[in-house]
């Protein structure tokens, strides 16, 4: 057959013989160097925690954000490039106003996440819209969902979006360098019964031990999406939850 | 511009015509122009005449139960369509009141004023013919801003006569006729059923079905069916001859309102006092 | 010869009469009035939607068995008003927007989302607008009976009753009169859904609609409720006068 993987993995839109997209496997494998990040989600919320590469100490921290707010209900944190993660969020926000104005009501996180996977695989196509490679990025999306009697709906959800434009929803999920090691960890800790704060020191107990660097308020980044207001953590909060970890 | 005065315009006022040409036409929105069917048939020994009994003001009932066969003469009476005023104005109706020492008879209408004039100085039966040719003169003059579409019909001399006279004054003579908004359909059950030398019955169920069909099919008619039969032997009036249809839902509880639904501020009684004063004497 | 419509309507021109002819333009409309009355009541945990099932244009009657409220979602009824062509291609859109929300979130539209759709959709035609008077009754997130009511271009308001249509004038004083709740600002806060049962509503329609029918020409044949709660839609049809 081929011997190499070269002649099929420069289009975005060829399948190799084997029925593989390389450019899509390797957008999957660009998260893998990415910073980690990771998401619990509890019956009380949903608990967002990025690590933050401070490669030099004149870099200013607070620029880097990695966990971004889509609508008021809906919140991911972000592994990978973050330019991407721009354009997929700001895709979000788009989707998410226009369905609330539309329907006056907050848009469903499945939805949301469904219209971030429609646009991971827009590309290959024609038009301006369109990108020319795979995003190089996987968002955990974390949501709220309004109740609605009659409909078995409501509630917080998190999903893990990729390049292949597959949402998977999780109860914990990892993903960036560390991933591996943190997703292990949180097989293993997991419960259902989680409180907001155990769930808020797993995630800074689970980053500690796969980051390289020792975790301080600078290279970490936590929030919280808990009906009814999402909120990041300012420095005071995240030294006690490194406290608590300890 | 022609001067209104120039011409004989008889009992109206027309000087704000030329004003109101100058300003793109007038169109008449006070009047209550009715949605009606009326209609009427020679049997063997006289005519049927029927009429809906529905008033409509727009798309509103204004009046549930009125009467559209109008009085002309005791052996004549004509259905009327069109502008009620109008209607109401050609043809006639007569109040009868009853005072203590005598019975009062009260004519309204040209033609049944004129016809009445004219049996007090003849002595002899109205005709059919003479109420057709008023009407007609009269509706041609004011060249159809009389509003009146009517069927007329009688017994006199000539035997039964039934006629139909149009806003502008033409008129046909007729063994069966309609007029009105439900004029198509209750022509319908004419031109499917009328025969000639019908019996009295037959003519009266006959004119019924044609009322009940404008009543159903056309939503400018409706309510109960009239009908007036005229022959040799009398005239019958048959008011409310056949209500097709009640209501369907009543609120049994009605509606009724607590003492003190509303709020009453201020109460005032006083003594009434005559506030008239003697009229005036006029020299 | 020429005669004339029916009616007695003159088709003469009084300013011909003095001698000066004015041009009278063809005034076509892409409109028509179809006739009809729609309501809905919402109470604590139910909502009635109703209207009569005459369709009509002028002095004629084109159906006595025309339905004019959907069922657009599970819990979404809508009735209209106005013109039926317009009607009908709004609720063709709808039902057609009503699917492609059930298939994007995976659930059926609510009525609070329907109602700010529908109202999205009648302002996009602001300067070319569907005819059609429109009241939207459903159950809410909460299970609580809703009524949101439209003019024709969008501009909409949730209440506890409503009506449209040729009979609006007749019935909107009634249900002023017998459904008038408190104020929302008064306290200690009072519900602010109509008082009645379902039964006494729909005893309240019905007698609404009979009257209806014997002094508006455009109101007949039959009505049809649509009585929406936990346990799901139910209709009733009542006959009314036909003439």
């Amino acid at each position: 057959m081929f011997q190499t993987r070269s002649e099929y993995d420069r289009g975005v839109n060829t399948f190799s013989p084997e029925g593989r997209l390389f450019q899509v496997e390797y957008a999957i494998e660009a998260i893998k160097l990415g910073s980690t990040a990771l998401a619990i989600s509890t019956k009380h919320g949903i608990v967002l925690a990025v690590e933050k590469r401070i490669t030099s100490p004149l870099m200013e921290p607070s620029s880097m954000d990695k966990i971004m707010e889509i609508d008021s209900h809906c919140a991911c944190a972000v592994s990978g490039l973050t330019a991407d993660a721009k354009t997929m969020v700001e895709h979000g926000r788009v989707e998410s106003q226009n369905h609330y104005f539309t329907f006056n009501e907050p848009m469903p996180v499945e939805s949301l996440c469904q219209t971030l996977c429609r646009l991971a695989m827009s590309f290959g196509g024609e038009g301006e819209k369109s990108m020319s490679r795979p995003f190089g990025v996987a968002l955990l999306v974390a949501g709220f969902d309004e109740e609605d009697k009659g409909n078995d709906v409501g509630g917080y959800t998190l999903y893990h979006v990729d390049p292949s434009g597959t949402k998977t929803k999780c109860r914990a999920k990892s993903i960036g360098s560390g991933s591996e090691g943190a997703q292990t960890s949180l097989n293993e800790e997991y419960r259902e019964d989680l409180t907001l704060e155990e769930a808020e020191t797993m995630a800074m107990s689970t980053l500690k031990a796969v980051m390289e660097e020792k975790v301080n308020v600078k290279n970490v980044d936590f929030a919280v999406l808990k009906s009814p207001k999402f909120q990041v953590y300012d420095a005071k909060k995240i030294q006690e939850i490194i406290d608590r970890a300890a | 511009m022609q001067d209104p005065d120039a011409f004989d315009l008889g009992g109206f006022e027309f000087s704000a015509s030329s004003h109101n040409a100058k300003e793109g036409g007038f169109t008449s929105k006070l009047a209550t122009k009715t949605g009606t069917t009326i209609s009427g048939v020679i049997y063997a020994d006289g005519v049927v005449l029927g009429a809906d009994t529905r008033s409509t003001n727009g798309e509103t009932v204004a009046d549930k139960n009125c009467e559209k066969i109008h009085y002309i003469a005791p052996n004549i009476y004509c259905c009327g369509a069109g502008t009620a005023a109008d209607t109401e104005a050609v043809t006639g109706t007569y109040y009868v009141y009853f005072s203590i020492f005598q019975l009062i008879l009260i004519l309204k209408g040209m033609v049944s004023s004129a016809l009445f004039l004219h049996r007090k100085s003849t002595l002899r039966e109205s005709r059919v013919v003479s109420a057709q040719s008023i009407l007609k003169s009269h509706l041609f003059k004011y060249q159809g801003h009389v509003g009146a579409a009517l069927v007329l019909g009688g017994f006199d001399i000539h035997g039964p006569q039934l006629f139909t006279v149009y806003p502008h004054g033409s008129s046909d003579c007729l063994p069966y006729a309609t007029m009105g908004s439900g004029s198509l359909a209750a022509m319908s059950i004419f031109e499917s059923d009328y025969k000639d030398g019908m019996s009295e019955d037959e003519a009266k169920l006959l004119v019924a079905r044609s009322i009940r069909a404008g009543i159903f099919n056309d939503l400018g008619s409706g309510s109960n069916i009239d009908l007036c039969v005229l022959s040799r032997a009398g005239t019958k009036y048959l008011r409310n001859f056949e209500i097709p249809q009640e209501r369907t839902y009543i609120r049994a509880e009605g509606y009724k309102f607590k003492t003190g639904t509303t709020v009453i501020n201020k109460r005032n009684f006083q003594t009434a006092t005559s506030t008239t004063t003697e009229p005036k004497k006029i020299l | 010869m020429e005669t004339y419509d029916a009616v007695g309507e003159n088709n003469f021109n009084p300013s011909s009469y003095h001698g000066n002819h004015t041009k009278q333009h063809a005034t076509w409309s892409p409109y028509d009035n179809n006739g009809g009355t729609v309501m809905a009541v919402a109470g604590e945990d139910y909502v009635i939607c109703a209207a009569d099932t005459r369709m009509s244009t002028g002095y004629s009657i084109m159906t006595r068995q025309y339905t004019k409220v959907d069922e657009m979602s599970p819990k979404t009824l809508m009735a209209s008003a106005g013109f039926m062509a317009d009607a009908a291609t709004l609720k063709k859109l709808l039902k057609g927007r009503c699917d492609q929300y059930q298939f994007a979130n995976n659930k059926p539209i609510g009525c609070v989302a329907f109602a700010q759709m529908l109202s999205n959709t009648l302002y996009m035609r602001r300067f070319f607008p569907y005819y059609a008077f429109n009241i939207v009754a459903g159950l809410d997130a909460e299970g609580k009976g809703a009524v949101f009511t439209y003019d024709a271009v969008g501009s909409y308001e949730r209440t506890n009753y409503s009506c449209q249509g040729s009979g609006q004038q007749l019935i909107m004083p009634v249900l002023d009169n017998q459904l008038k709740t408190v104020s929302p600002l008064v306290l200690p806060a009072v519900s602010s859904a109509t008082p009645l049962s379902e039964e006494e509503a729909i005893d309240l329609i019905k007698d609404c609609f009979a009257t209806a029918g014997e002094r508006d020409i455009y109101t007949g044949d039959a009505v049809e409720l649509f009585v929406m709660n936990k346990d799901g839609i139910r209709k009733e049809t009542m006959p009314l006068k036909t003439d």
